[in-house]
């Protein structure tokens, strides 16, 4: 399998310096990936080779890691992934009601993409967030304090960015 | 490899109390395999004594008074004044209750699973499990696919306890499996689009304790507690790693690799698992001909008197398949013919194998080449061989007896073909069909290496007993042990016939390399031709 993809010489300087943080190979594994999915915007078949032959560990070992957390990017992952908290102080703040209403306006359940690709949905554990339950993260942001208005809004403007990002 | 320091005297011992008795083992076993040496067997289904400690099954949970908790006796090391109980309340409670988890989402499909019958869960839980599920949720469902060329996993059955992913990252060191997804969905997969398709992969479907990784050879073959079992050697090359052959109704169906720490640890390579097919194959030669007509077994017997009792000197062209027991019955033959000449023939080279466990494939594919040469010399495959074929070609032997066995023989060669086809008599004994049969006066049907009853030596000296996987009496030819015997019967040379045993202690008699050995004492894992058995008495045997 050829592979054509390589880190930017940036991306290359942080993963050398992770290299010089960690006590093995294999426990820059983490990092490391992080900085592929950021580089290559996921991490699929080919992203993950790219790693497993960077780092000389077999890609086996790494398809275990990145199947094994769902906080990694997997291929098919939406534009926009929410993941909406549903452990207990969410849960009892209404999470199922956000999980449904976002069902409504998407047309997608919790494990599911949009058929256009933009939106995931997924139930995941506690966010570390119980203060400000229901919440949900999208992408790398958290939305807090969610009311089902919010949840409509939040909608609405990636919808909207969506839009914006295609047609510009 | 095994965590444990060998049975070194200078390993200092612990003592230590195992279900109430004070015992003694070397420091730094582990409570599992200090226990067994005491015959207590601790359940297990991660451990394995070849590869490293993982401690994820928990079944070999033990009560100790140094943990509040039950601990693992896999991993927890014995020491002093440690007291372990292994079948109190508390342990049994503990290995029932880690048997009910095992079993929450495997399936009862053992009526089709092919490891039904050596099935390590199935035991288990008949032994520690409860006789009914309290699981009233489904049971969750995971991939059903194929990971290689000859391996699939049915993923529902794996109880992940990483076994053979240890194997591929340890033993093989090709790291092809490894487990996807986290918790209950966790199941062996392999990288997209990299199979596994190693020279050992076959072993891992060996050690998967349940029938999860199945081989596509045996698959749907047989019922493993119909077929019967012989511990054999393996015959694809010189490392003669040990091994079991199983058979249905005469047939075989699987072989497996036996135990040997002196040979091939717990693995063999898939050349030689896989490598029994032409047993069956079409162009096996299971029929005696003489100038091209069938005769009867009994019948081609008296044909090979016939034809040696006129002959004068003899060429004999032996294979380095031949046992050491039917090489002494050909050196029998040679010397009652004066001028006779000995020479043997090796197959090509293949490529030899080493890999991180230590466990070798040898290039040279044939396993008694060291017992010829200790029958006939060094030279058999060198010099003499040079002299014998040159003889050959020139019209030196009115009668030749050319052995042409092997593994999946491709038969003796370009050059040894030509040779023979200048011999007036040719008597050939082959396991394929080939062009060095062609214008043979008489074809006689060959043993293959697992259907041979004798002894051989691997490329270490390691004089090691091979067992015929054909029942007795079910023979479909006499084989050459019976053969050559019943020739030398008939010429005058031997009173009666006896079997592999009495012809090796003939050899044992006759030559000097082979002196104080005999079969029994060779036990399974057998001895360095070199070394000779303690003394005992030859009559009860030590296996």
């Amino acid at each position: 399998m050829a592979n054509t993809l390589s880190f930017s010489s940036e991306t290359m300087k942080q993963y050398e310096w992770l290299l010089t943080r960690y006590p093995t190979r294999r426990a820059v594994l983490l990092p490391t990936l992080r900085l592929a999915e950021s580089e290559f915007g996921e991490l699929g078949v080919p992203e993950m080779r790219f790693v497993a032959d960077l780092m000389e560990i077999p890609p086996a070992f790494v398809f275990g890691v990145v199947t094994f957390y769902t906080h990694y990017r997997r291929a098919g992952t939406g534009k926009y992934n929410i993941q909406v908290c549903s452990t207990l102080s969410c849960a009892l703040r209404g999470s199922e009601d956000v999980v449904s209403r976002i069902t409504e306006r998407l047309g997608i359940g919790p494990g599911e993409t949009t058929p256009c690709g933009q939106f995931s949905l997924s139930k995941v554990e506690c966010l570390g967030s119980c203060d400000t339950a229901p919440m949900l993260q999208c992408n790398d942001d958290y939305h807090e304090d969610l009311t089902l208005e919010d949840v409509d809004q939040l909608i609405e403007q990636l919808r909207a960015e969506a839009d914006g990002g295609q047609n510009g | 490899m095994a965590n444990n320091p060998t049975n070194d005297s200078a390993v200092s011992m612990t003592k230590w109390q195992l279900n109430g008795q004070e015992v003694e083992n070397h420091a730094g076993m582990t409570i599992m395999e200090a226990a067994k040496e005491h015959g207590i067997e601790i359940p297990c289904f991660c451990y394995h004594p070849g590869l490293s400690i993982a401690g994820n099954c928990r079944i070999c949970m033990v009560e100790s008074n140094r943990s509040h908790k039950p601990v693992i006796s896999c991993s927890e090391r014995i020491a002093e004044g440690l007291e372990i109980e292994t079948d109190s309340e508390v342990a049994v409670d503990a290995r029932n209750s880690v048997m009910e988890f095992q079993l929450i989402n495997h399936p009862l499909d053992c009526p089709v699973c092919d490891k039904s019958g050596e099935c390590v869960l199935q035991d288990h839980s008949y032994a520690h499990g409860p006789d009914r599920s309290r699981f009233v949720e489904d049971k969750n469902i995971r991939h059903t696919k194929e990971l290689g060329p000859d391996i699939s996993i049915w993923g529902n059955r794996c109880i992940v306890c990483t076994r053979c992913v240890r194997f591929c990252d340890e033993i093989s060191g090709t790291s092809e499996l490894c487990i996807v997804e986290r918790g209950d969905r966790s199941v062996v997969d392999v990288f997209p689009e990299i199979p596994i398709d190693n020279q050992l992969a076959g072993n891992t479907v060996d050690i998967c304790p349940v029938g999860a990784l199945i081989s596509h050879d045996f698959k749907y073959e047989a019922r493993v507690w119909n077929m019967d079992r012989i511990d054999s050697v393996c015959g694809g090359c010189s490392r003669g790693c040990n091994i079991e052959v199983e058979t249905l109704d005469g047939f075989v169906k699987r072989l497996i690799p036996r135990e040997n720490l002196d040979v091939n640890d717990w693995w063999m390579c898939d050349e030689g698992r896989y490598g029994w097919r032409h047993l069956y194959a079409d162009d096996r030669i299971t029929q005696a001909t003489r100038d091209g007509a069938e005769q009867t077994d009994s019948a081609a017997t008296d044909a090979l008197e016939e034809l040696l009792s006129e002959s004068g000197p003899v060429a004999f062209l032996i294979d380095p398949f031949l046992t050491c027991e039917e090489l002494h019955l050909v050196q029998g033959l040679a010397a009652s013919r004066p001028g006779s000449k000995v020479g043997g023939w090796l197959p090509a080279d293949g490529t030899a194998a080493s890999f991180p466990s230590g466990f070798q494939i040898s290039a040279a594919k044939y396993p008694n080449r060291s017992g010829a040469e200790q029958v006939f010399g060094d030279q058999v495959f060198g010099d003499d061989a040079k002299q014998l074929q040159k003889s050959l070609l020139s019209n030196g032997f009115d009668t030749v007896i050319a052995f042409c066995g092997g593994h999946q023989s491709t038969g003796p060669g370009d050059s040894w073909t030509q040779a023979l086809a200048n011999t007036a008599t040719r008597i050939v004994f082959s396991v394929m069909n080939g062009p060095w049969l062609e214008g043979a006066s008489l074809v006689l049907p060959a043993t293959a290496p697992i259907e041979k009853e004798g002894t051989w030596i691997n490329e270490d000296g390691r004089l090691q007993r091979t067992r015929s996987c054909w029942n007795p009496g079910t023979d479909p030819f006499a084989v050459e042990l019976v053969r050559l015997q019943a020739l030398q019967h008939a010429l005058g040379l031997r009173g009666r016939s006896l079997s592999a045993a009495g012809v090796f202690r003939e050899l044992a008699a006759a030559n000097t390399a082979f002196s104080g050995h005999n079969h029994s004492d060779l036990g399974s894992p057998g001895l360095l031709l070199s070394e000779r058995p303690a003394a005992v008495a030859s009559d009860g045997g030590t296996e």
